[in-house]
């Protein structure tokens, strides 16, 4: 696993590997200004969203939570959070300021959007100029917080590049990283598998608990779930059940304990090693939380092609699909197809893997962030007021 | 391609484990075709006369199963087979069911 690294090393010890100035909207109705001042101001990136307003209880929570994790993501080295009103935007603003990194606040009530836009931009200029003068320094794979997801899976990802990721995610874990891992729906037919390896008692009754709750949201919605889950793309390549999908899908966790369960957008507490986060398996949503919890790359086999990117998050695509490979060629980052031929053994596609995801930390572009995907979802955990 | 240990059998699909009900085709395999099949866990082979077409990602079934056997791939149960199964038949969404959500 050799190479040097190089990471931005925030105020609070946290290694990146992006240097973005964020602004961040607090509610919908602040992605104008924030977009606005994004256009004026070179070196930014605007994350606008749908969501923040008339949210109440246990999902505001995770609105905050969300908003905060992502400024706070050791990825953003500053951050201005434009909101309607002074309170909610302020709320974002200190959360994200206890990592130490600098952060503005405005808010558009009062003023307007044009008046809004004036403050903000002169703010993020001074923010984007600041940030223009840190410097990568030598990090550790130990200091790296990693996120995997897979999409628009077939049999082809159980076969490779899960595996491939697998490999990769063990290695990791006995570096000293830490790794999060999710889709909790998506575990159906092998979460027993996931249960056999959380570290103590306490911990599988906890992820037995959110995959319960989970599960039994969506089975008491009666629907037909095939063509959801599996979807269709997965139909098309082979996937016949949830079943044979979440066993594909597991092949990327590795082999090593869990050592924690976190809700959604939740950062980790028990040191480093390989986390489950309770999420959705939709890309989008799945990467936005992982990135709210802290992660600064993410590892993602697809199948048939899921083209997903995270506007904080480098995505490195993995495809064992020589169909893929060759026709959505764009959007791969790592073709490990040669699993499928055996012309590739799988320690030597974990390498691939591994080198591609080092050469992405050391600020190579990903396929997803030149062709500009930058898909930011936030979960919704019930309906608006 | 250094010489890794791997290399090119031939071969029309892999099985994940010994004692699964199917392997996945690594390319498109045809009617009336004696394929190939690899073991991933032990490298050993096995020939199927395909009943019918199997594209790219899609399975194969290696062993006969009665009417609503459980499948068993990754040495796991991925669902049941209501009107069961021969060896060679396409298995997919018409002859697999998921056991879990119905």
């Amino acid at each position: 696993m050799g190479g040097e690294l190089l990471g931005y090393r925030r105020q609070n010890g946290r290694v990146g590997v992006r240097n973005h100035v964020v602004i961040l909207s607090v509610d919908d109705i602040s992605n104008a200004a924030a977009e606005a001042v994004a256009g004026q101001v070179t070196g930014t990136l605007a994350l606008p969203h749908a969501y923040g307003r008339l949210q109440y209880g246990r999902d505001l929570e995770l609105h905050f939570r969300t908003l905060i994790g992502l400024g706070a993501n050791p990825n953003v080295a500053a951050a201005l959070v434009i909101g309607i009103e002074d309170k909610w935007a302020r709320r974002v603003a200190d959360g994200i300021a206890e990592t130490g990194k600098p952060v503005e606040w405005v808010s558009i009530e009062g003023k307007g959007d044009l008046e809004t836009v004036r403050q903000g931009s002169w703010m993020a200029k001074d923010l984007v100029q600041w940030a223009s003068e840190l410097r990568r320094e030598p990090v550790e794979l130990a200091e790296l917080t990693v996120s995997i997801k897979c999409g628009e899976s077939d049999t082809t990802t159980g076969l490779g590049s899960c595996p491939a990721v697998g490999v990769v995610v063990d290695e990791l874990v006995d570096a000293g990283a830490t790794v999060f891992f999710g889709e909790t729906s998506e575990l159906t037919g092998g979460e027993h598998l996931v249960a056999e390896r959380c570290a103590t008692p306490e911990l599988r009754e906890r992820f037995m608990e959110l995959y319960r709750g989970y599960v039994d949201e969506i089975e008491s919605s009666g629907a037909d779930l095939l063509g959801s889950q599996p979807t269709e793309g997965n139909i098309a390549g082979g996937l016949s059940t949830i079943e044979e999908k979440a066993l594909g899908n597991i092949e990327k966790t590795g082999t090593r304990p869990v050592i924690g369960v976190l809700e959604c957008a939740e950062a980790p507490s028990n040191g480093s090693g390989l986390y489950f986060m309770d999420s959705s398996s939709a890309a989008a949503e799945h990467i936005t939380l992982m990135a709210a919890g802290g992660a600064v790359v993410h590892l993602f086999p697809t199948g048939q092609g899921n083209v997903i990117g995270n506007p904080i998050e480098p995505v490195v695509k993995i495809t064992a699909n020589p169909t893929t490979a060759a026709t959505m060629a764009e959007h791969i980052d790592v073709d490990v197809s040669g699993l499928l031929s055996r012309e590739l053994t799988l320690p030597r596609a974990g390498e691939l893997v591994i080198d591609s995801m080092r050469r992405t930390a050391n600020g190579r572009l990903t396929a997803a962030e030149v062709l500009g995907h930058r898909e930011l979802s936030l979960t919704r955990l019930y309906r608006s007021a | 391609l250094p010489d890794d240990g791997a290399h090119p059998k031939g071969h029309r699909f892999l099985i994940h484990k010994r004692g699964d009900h199917v392997g996945v085709a690594t390319s498109d395999i045809e009617a009336g075709e004696k394929a190939i099949g690899i073991f991933m866990d032990d490298d050993s082979t096995i020939e199927v006369k395909a009943l019918a077409d199997v594209p790219l990602g899609h399975k194969i079934a290696i062993e006969a199963l009665d009417s609503n056997a459980e499948v068993i791939e990754y040495g796991t149960r991925i669902g049941r087979a209501p009107q069961g199964f021969a060896v060679g038949d396409y298995v997919h969404t018409h002859n697999l069911k998921s056991a879990r959500w119905q």
